[in-house]
C-alpha cells in the first residue's frame, strides 16, 4: 500500500448542480505508482480525474499533489497543468496541426521553448510513441491508435510528473489498442506515475500497484490487481468485473 | 506522408488547372477588366500620362468607326461608342467601390474576431457583443449611413490628415457605416464558425496550461476562420453590392456615377447594364480570390474535404 506522499486524495466530493457525483473519493498514490480507476459508465471516474488537473472543481476534501494543496483558491492552475498531462478517450487532437504541431504547441506556448527547440522536442516525444515516420501527419491523416500516441506525447512534452488517461483506448477499433497499451506499457518502464482509467483489465493487471473500483460516486472497493479482481470483497465489484469479462 | 500536397510554382498551378475555353475566357475577361481599372487609376494619378484625364483609354470615334464598318456590328456601333465615352466614369466610381469595400471589410473583420470571441466565451462581453450585433444587424444599413452622415454630421469631423486622403470626406462616413455594420455581419458568421470547434480541444489546450486566451487564439481561431472563409466571403460579396448605398449619401462611387450620366442622358438601360456587369466582374472577382484563400489555408480533414 501506498503512503500517498505523492498524491492523496482525501475526501473528495463534488456536486453538478444538485447531483452529487463524486462522495468522500479517497486514495493514495507514491512516485512511478500506477493507480487504475475502474468502474461502471457514470461513475465518476472521469471527473474523479479532471479533478486533480482542475478541469472540474471538486467542492469539498484535498488532493495534495507532491505537498502542495491542488484544491487552494490561490494555487497556479495553468502551473498546475504543465505538471500534469492527461490523455483523452476522443483523442481530443488539434486539428489544425500536424503531429510536432500538436506536441510542440504546449512547449512553445507554455514553456517557452523557441520554435527550434520545441520542434526538436515534439520530434523526440514522437519517437518515444513509435510515430518518428508521422510527424508532419495531420491529425485527419492518423488512425486512431497513431493519434491517440500523438495525444500521449503531447502529454509527456510537458515533462509531467503525473499522467492521467482518461479511457485512452476505449474509442479505438480493438486491433489498433495494442499499439496505446504498448506506449503506456513504456511508461510505466520509465517509471512515470500515471492515474488510469481504463477497463482493460491485462493492463491493469501487468502494470497497476493499485485498482481503485468507483460507484455512484463512491470507493466501493480498492487494492492490488490481484486480490481485487480474483477476490474482491464488496458483491457489487464481483458483479462489475463479470460484466465486463462478459464483453471482452 | 499522406497531405494533400498543392502545386508550389506558378507554372504548376498554371498546368495543372483545367483548360476549358470557358475557364480560359473568364480569365481573359478578368485580365482585361482589371487591365482597364490599373491602367485607368493610375492614368489619373500621374495626372493623364496616357490620355487626358477624363478621356477613355480608346478613342470612343475609332470604336465606333471600326464596328461600323464590320458587317453585323454596325447596329452596335453607336451604343458601343456610348459605353466607351462612359468607361472613365466607371472606372473613377470603381475606384471608390474598391477602396470602400476593401478597407470596411478589413477593418470589419479585425472588429468582428474579438467581437465574436467575446460572443461565444464572455459572460458580460457576450451581451455586448450580442447588443451591437443585433442593433446593426437589425436596423436597415441605409438608415445607419444616415444617422452618420446627416445626423451625426459626421463628414464635418474627419480629421485633417485623413480627409485629403479622397476628393470628399464623406468617404470615410460610408467606410465608418460599412465597417461598423460588417463587423457585425461577420462576427455573426466568426462566431457560427467558432463553436462549430469541438469543444474537447478547448479542453486538451487547457489541459496543457494555455489559459483560455491563449486556446482561443491558438486552437479555436486558426480552425475556427477557416470555417467561416465560405459564409465570410457571401458577407464580401454583399459588402460589394450594398457598398452602392453610399450613392445616397453622396459618395461618387460606382452607383453615384453611373447614375449621374444616366439623369444626364437617360440611356438607363444601357449604362446600368454595363454598371451591373462591373459589379458582377467584381463580385466573380473576390469569390475567385476567396476560393484560392480557402485552397491555400486547407487543411487535410478540417472542414468540408476537398476533391483533389
Ligand atoms: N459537465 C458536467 N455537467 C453536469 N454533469 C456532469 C458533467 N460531467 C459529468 N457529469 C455527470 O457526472 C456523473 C459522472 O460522470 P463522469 O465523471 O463522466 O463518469 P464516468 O467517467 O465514470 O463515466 C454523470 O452522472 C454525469 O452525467
Ligand atoms: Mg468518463
Amino acid at each position: 500500500m501506498s503512503d500517498g506522499d505523492f498524491l492523496r486524495v482525501t475526501d473528495v466530493s463534488k456536486w453538478y448542480g444538485d447531483e452529487r457525483v463524486l462522495h468522500d473519493v479517497s486514495f493514495e498514490m507514491d512516485r512511478g505508482d500506477v493507480t487504475v480507476l475502474i468502474g461502471p459508465s457514470g461513475s465518476g471516474k472521469s471527473t474523479m480525474l479532471r479533478c486533480v488537473n482542475r478541469l472540474a472543481e471538486a467542492q469539498e476534501g484535498s488532493i495534495r499533489l507532491d505537498g502542495e494543496e491542488v484544491l487552494s483558491p490561490d494555487l497556479d492552475v495553468d502551473e498546475l497543468r504543465r505538471e500534469v498531462g492527461m490523455v483523452f478517450q476522443g483523442f481530443n487532437l488539434f486539428a489544425h496541426l500536424t503531429a510536432v504541431g500538436n506536441v510542440a504547441l504546449g512547449p512553445r506556448r507554455v514553456l517557452g521553448l523557441s520554435e527550434a527547440d520545441a520542434r526538436e522536442r515534439a520530434e523526440e516525444q514522437l519517437d518515444r510513441v513509435g510515430l518518428a515516420d508521422q510527424l508532419d501527419s495531420y491529425p485527419a491523416e492518423l488512425s486512431g491508435g497513431q493519434q491517440q500516441r500523438v495525444g500521449i506525447a503531447r502529454a509527456l512534452a510537458m515533462e509531467p510528473k503525473l499522467m492521467l488517461f482518461d479511457e485512452p483506448t476505449s474509442a479505438l477499433d480493438p486491433e489498433l489498442i495494442g499499439e496505446v497499451l504498448e506506449a503506456m506499457h513504456g511508461l510505466v518502464d520509465e517509471g512515470m506515475t500515471m492515474l488510469v482509467v481504463t477497463h482493460e483489465m491485462s493492463f491493469a493487471r501487468e502494470v497497476a500497484d493499485e485498482v481503485v473500483f468507483l460507484d455512484e460516486g463512491h470507493v466501493v472497493e480498492r487494492g492490488p490487481p490481484d486480490q481485487l479482481f480474483e477476490r474482491p470483497e464488496k458483491e457489487r465489484t464481483g458483479r462489475f468485473l463479470e460484466r465486463i469479462a462478459s464483453h471482452d | 506522408m499522406a497531405s494533400a500536397t498543392r502545386p508550389a510554382t506558378v507554372r504548376e498551378r498554371v498546368a495543372a488547372s483545367d483548360r476549358s475555353i470557358g475557364r480560359l475566357l473568364l480569365v481573359a475577361a478578368g485580365a482585361l477588366f482589371w487591365g482597364w481599372l490599373l491602367v485607368s487609376w493610375v492614368n489619373r494619378w500621374l495626372g493623364g500620362v496616357l490620355v487626358p484625364i477624363g478621356e477613355p483609354l480608346v478613342s470612343a470615334a475609332a470604336v465606333e468607326a471600326t464596328l461600323a464598318a464590320l458587317p453585323g456590328l454596325a447596329a452596335y456601333a453607336a451604343d458601343a461608342a456610348f459605353v466607351v465615352e462612359l468607361t472613365p466614369q466607371l472606372a473613377r466610381g470603381t475606384w471608390l467601390t474598391v477602396v470602400i469595400t476593401a478597407v470596411s471589410l478589413v477593418v470589419g473583420f479585425v472588429i468582428a474576431v474579438p467581437l465574436a470571441v467575446a460572443r461565444v466565451y464572455g459572460r458580460f462581453s457576450a451581451w455586448l457583443s450580442l447588443a451591437y450585433t443585433e442593433l446593426l444587424r437589425g436596423t436597415p444599413l441605409l438608415a445607419q449611413l444616415f444617422v452618420l452622415y446627416y445626423g451625426l454630421n459626421l463628414a464635418s469631423y474627419v480629421p485633417g490628415a485623413l480627409s485629403g486622403v479622397f476628393a470628399r470626406g464623406v468617404v470615410w462616413v460610408a467606410i465608418l457605416g460599412f465597417t461598423l455594420n460588417g463587423a457585425a455581419y461577420q462576427a455573426e458568421y466568426i462566431r457560427g464558425a467558432l463553436e462549430s470547434v469541438e469543444e474537447g480541444q478547448i479542453t486538451a489546450g487547457r489541459a496543457i496550461g494555455l489559459s483560455k486566451l491563449e486556446t482561443i487564439y491558438h486552437v479555436v481561431l486558426p480552425q475556427g476562420l477557416r470555417y467561416a472563409i465560405p459564409s465570410w466571403t457571401n458577407e464580401f460579396v454583399y459588402l460589394i453590392k450594398y457598398s452602392s448605398l453610399a450613392a445616397f449619401i453622396t459618395v461618387p462611387e460606382l452607383y453615384y456615377r453611373a447614375d449621374q450620366v444616366a439623369s444626364e442622358t437617360f440611356r438607363y438601360t444601357l449604362i446600368f447594364v454595363v454598371t451591373g456587369v462591373t459589379y458582377l466582374a467584381l463580385v466573380l472577382t473576390a469569390s475567385k480570390l476567396m476560393g484560392r484563400v480557402e485552397e491555400a489555408v486547407a487543411i487535410p480533414g478540417l472542414g468540408v474535404e476537398r476533391e483533389e
